[in-house]
């Protein structure tokens, strides 16, 4: 079952210096409609004014992933971490049983645009843990690249989930597939371009939710750059 | 030294109690390994609403001494209990840790 939730359904926050687009309820916006997906809570696409960001604030018992996709990044928490990052890299913020941290866009010139996902951890109370590390652009091409993934390894950075976060730049005509348990779920974001989904098309900034999916068989319509996440 | 206790919602950011809006009367005083708070209030909407996200509260003090920074404590609830004393007419948040900070020694 493939259910999509259109880009131009999608509700939209203009805070000025910040824009932001929750595909779950979140801050102000609220739907208990819509309040995650599987285990995840928060999809927000957001937009940073240069040199703005978010003060301190407290997490707990969150797996919070940044995918940076535009501009740059920087995280301080009281972890000791202060780190910057940039298209090509990602974060991923266990948050246990407890952190502090900010985030602001390190550039004072140039806008950021990121995703921010929160998932609910596989085991709540844990101790803290941030970490930050890069994938290959190029990497992505014609290929389903795994970024964040329970099963770490071979550059992916851990998760305290049973999940994987790919990410995709998938040639005009190109095809995937992907393959999984019947009683897992997907999420899939298409970040640019347009590409159909087991015959489902979905043009940019298009989320779908899909379950009982074995074989879901990605065709990109143009170069389409996108995320899936498959989880429980 | 001008005290707040501030109770939200982590991920709505939905705010259950904010002192400095409206003040009511709550304690918070050490019990076993953390802190048990209790908030002299009704059983309404707002408090039911709480229960229901009680696994996702941010609970804070912040604490302003006169012509010094406020200096904000984060308490982490974990599994509590948060539960509603009917006898009592109170509402009783048991915290596990805590971290206090700054928000000013943080980058901007």
């Amino acid at each position: 079952m493939i259910k999509v939730l259109p880009a131009a359904e999608r509700h939209e926050t203009d805070m000025g210096w910040l824009q932001s687009r929750p595909v779950y309820s979140f801050g102000g916006y609220q739907d208990p409609s819509r309040s995650g997906f599987g285990a995840m809570r928060v999809c927000n696409d957001d937009r940073l004014a240069p040199g703005k960001g978010f003060g301190a604030h407290p997490h707990s018992d969150m797996e919070i992933v940044s995918i940076v996709l535009e501009g740059e990044i920087r995280h301080e928490d009281s972890l000791g971490n202060n780190v910057t990052t940039s298209f090509g890299e990602v974060q991923v913020m266990s948050a246990g049983s407890g952190v502090i941290h900010t985030e602001f866009n390190a550039s004072s010139e140039t806008e950021l645009r990121l995703l921010q996902l929160w998932f609910m951890p596989d085991v709540r109370g844990k101790a803290p843990d941030y970490k930050a590390g890069a994938f290959s652009v190029e990497g992505l091409r014609n290929t389903l690249l795994p970024v964040v993934s329970s099963k770490a390894g071979d550059g992916t950075l851990p998760i305290g989930q049973d999940m994987t976060i790919f990410l995709s730049r998938l040639d005009a005509g190109g095809e995937l597939v992907h393959q999984s348990a019947a009683d897992r779920k997907q999420f899939l974001y298409v970040i640019e371009g347009s590409l159909n989904a087991s015959g489902t098309a979905l043009g940019a900034d298009d989320v779908a939710e899909i379950q009982r999916q074995e074989a879901l068989v990605l065709s990109a319509v143009s170069e389409t750059f996108f995320m899936l996440i498959d989880m429980p | 030294m001008k005290e707040t206790l501030l109770v939200k919602h982590a991920v709505s950011g939905r705010t259950f109690f904010d002192t400095r809006l409206k003040a009511i009367p709550y304690q918070v005083e050490p019990s076993n390994e953390g802190w048990l708070f209790s908030i002299e209030t009704k059983r309404d909407e707002n408090v039911e609403a709480l229960l229901e996200f009680r696994e996702e509260l941010n609970v804070f003090i912040f604490r302003e001494p006169e012509d010094e920074p406020v200096l904000k404590t984060w308490y982490y609830i974990k599994d509590g209990p948060v539960v509603y004393d009917d006898q009592a007419g109170k509402l009783l948040i048991s915290a596990q840790s805590s971290i206090p900070y700054y928000p000013h020694e943080y980058s901007q």
